[in-house]
């Protein structure tokens, strides 16, 4: 029986083994487009993907073929959201307000200090952050209710120069500093930490998405978006079909784009990189697991 | 006590009154080079915090900027192209329909270029960004007189332009795409015109 197991292990491993051979990059699988909407974030809710269509004030749940399944409307420019499960929160950039929608009933955020122009939200288990644009500033809260600032206009390490987008994760507070092209780590205390892309002339790292290994920054002007490993170092540059970019997320394994401008998403896997393709833009070649 | 409860009442009820017959103008702005929301968006909460403004509306697709003022007020189109400009944005064309059905166009009519001219296309560097960049460079430099056309490209930083040598020059153009707050190579814009441009125009300052 020892020697079944035995056998059974060597196996997994060289199955293991000839995965981790292939060369693997996110590559475009489809392109759904999302007639008249404009979506500035995206977020996964119990429902599927929510968008905030900033320019007509609302927000659109839609289907997997991009067609509207619902929409919350009356809002005052809808900027990068953030969900948990039934949970939408919403950053209002024109009325200064963060919103949360619990199945669609509406509850403003309670902050102590007032906002101009929040352009970002994120929300981990009980932790919550905020860009605060037009202050150069991130607000951060570990229970949701008391929050501490962090930054100011500048160009410094910790400064800002309109931050637009967030995300808390484990250890971590990942900030999207726009106009000052690149991204900020700070720890949970508002410290800053390091500084990422700022070798990639990057023109307004307008959004950004974390996962366990890879930072995706929306580099609106230049049309691409960069994949970066934790530690900054460049891994890949998906450009193809890329326009506008102003936000990246990550669903069921996959990553989705908006093109701002083109009311599209685009959607990308992770797969092999096809025999002949050249290693570079968009086929970075590197392994890791997903 | 009864009175005092009728004066209440009557002073609550011709309140809305009052108000109804406040009158307003109507401001339409196009604006050029609404690219990036976060900037475009901007314009229309800076706007909104005048006392006073009403139905502050941009639409981003189409660049229409518009709202209304009260008409005691007498704000001139002038001072909203003015006040759009020191805000970062580039107003393209504008009116103002006053509330007695008047209409005041923005901008004069642009000086002719003579049929003799001597038309000659160079290039110049300019520092700049984004699509609004390039809305505020080309509409500094076509309102030079002389000039008849202008194009930037934000990849190169390259200005085209095309004009009659008589009547300006190059080193006129540069200076005017500088003054409204763009580094050319040989002029400088304003620290204070570049600190007002918008984020998604902070560029990258020439050193000289």
């Amino acid at each position: 029986m020892k020697y079944i197991y035995s056998l059974f292990t060597l196996l997994i491993m060289i199955s293991c083994a000839e995965k981790e051979d292939i060369a693997k990059n996110w590559q475009l699988s489809k392109t759904i487009p999302i007639t008249g909407v404009n979506a500035i974030g995206m977020a996964v809710g119990s429902e599927g993907i929510w968008l905030s269509d900033g320019d007509h004030n609302r927000l659109v749940l839609i289907n997997d073929e991009g067609k509207t399944v619902k929409t919350i409307d009356s809002l005052d420019r809808p900027m990068h959201i953030d969900a948990a499960e039934d949970i939408l929160y919403v950053p209002q950039y024109g009325n200064d307000e963060v919103s949360v929608f619990i199945k669609e009933e509406k509850e403003v955020f309670m902050l102590s200090d007032s906002l101009d122009a929040p352009a970002g939200v994120s929300s981990y288990n009980q932790e919550k952050a905020i860009a605060d644009f037009y202050n150069h500033r991130i607000l951060y809260s570990k229970d949701g209710k008391d929050f501490i600032s962090f930054g100011k206009e500048g160009k410094a390490h910790g400064d800002f120069y309109y931050p637009t987008d967030v995300q808390i994760t484990e250890n971590n507070i990942w900030v999207a500093d726009a106009y000052n092209n690149r991204i900020q780590v700070f720890d949970k205390q508002g410290t800053f930490l390091k500084v990422i892309g700022v070798d990639q002339k990057m023109n307004a790292a307008t959004g950004i998405f974390v996962n366990p290994t890879e930072v995706f920054v929306a580099d609106f002007e230049n049309d691409r978006v960069l994949v970066f490993n934790h530690e900054g170092v460049l891994q890949q540059e998906l450009t193809k079909g890329v326009e506008k970019p102003i936000e990246v997320i990550q669903h069921q394994g996959q990553v989705f784009v908006s093109n701002y401008r083109k009311s599209e998403l685009l959607v990308f896997d992770w797969k092999a990189i096809p025999e002949g393709e050249n290693v570079g833009e968009d086929t970075h070649n590197h392994n890791h697991n997903h | 006590m009864k009175k005092i409860v009728f004066i209440v009442f009557a002073v609550l009820m011709a309140i809305p009154t009052v108000q109804a017959q406040k009158n307003y103008d109507q401001f339409e702005v196009q604006v050029d080079g609404l690219g990036c929301p976060f900037c475009a968006y901007g314009l229309e909460k800076k706007f909104k915090e005048f006392k006073g403004i009403k139905k502050v509306k941009i639409d981003i697709e189409t660049g229409d900027f518009s709202f209304t003022y009260p008409s005691e007020k007498a704000l001139t189109i002038v001072a909203v192209e003015e006040q759009v400009k020191k805000a970062g944005y580039t107003p393209m064309s504008g009116r103002v329909i006053r509330h007695d059905g008047t209409i005041e166009e923005m901008g004069g009519v642009k000086e002719t270029i003579a049929a003799d001219a001597e038309i000659v296309t160079e290039s110049a560097f300019v520092a700049g960004n984004c699509e609004m960049c390039q809305a505020r460079i080309v509409k500094a430099s076509t309102d030079v007189f002389g000039v008849s056309t202008a194009a930037w490209n934000k990849d190169t930083k390259l200005l085209e332009v095309s004009y009659d040598k008589n009547a300006t020059t190059l080193d006129a153009i540069e200076k005017a795409v500088a003054k409204a707050g763009h580094d050319t190579k040989n002029h400088q814009a304003k620290n204070g015109t570049y600190k007002s441009l918008p984020g998604c125009c902070a560029y990258e300052r020439v050193e000289y």
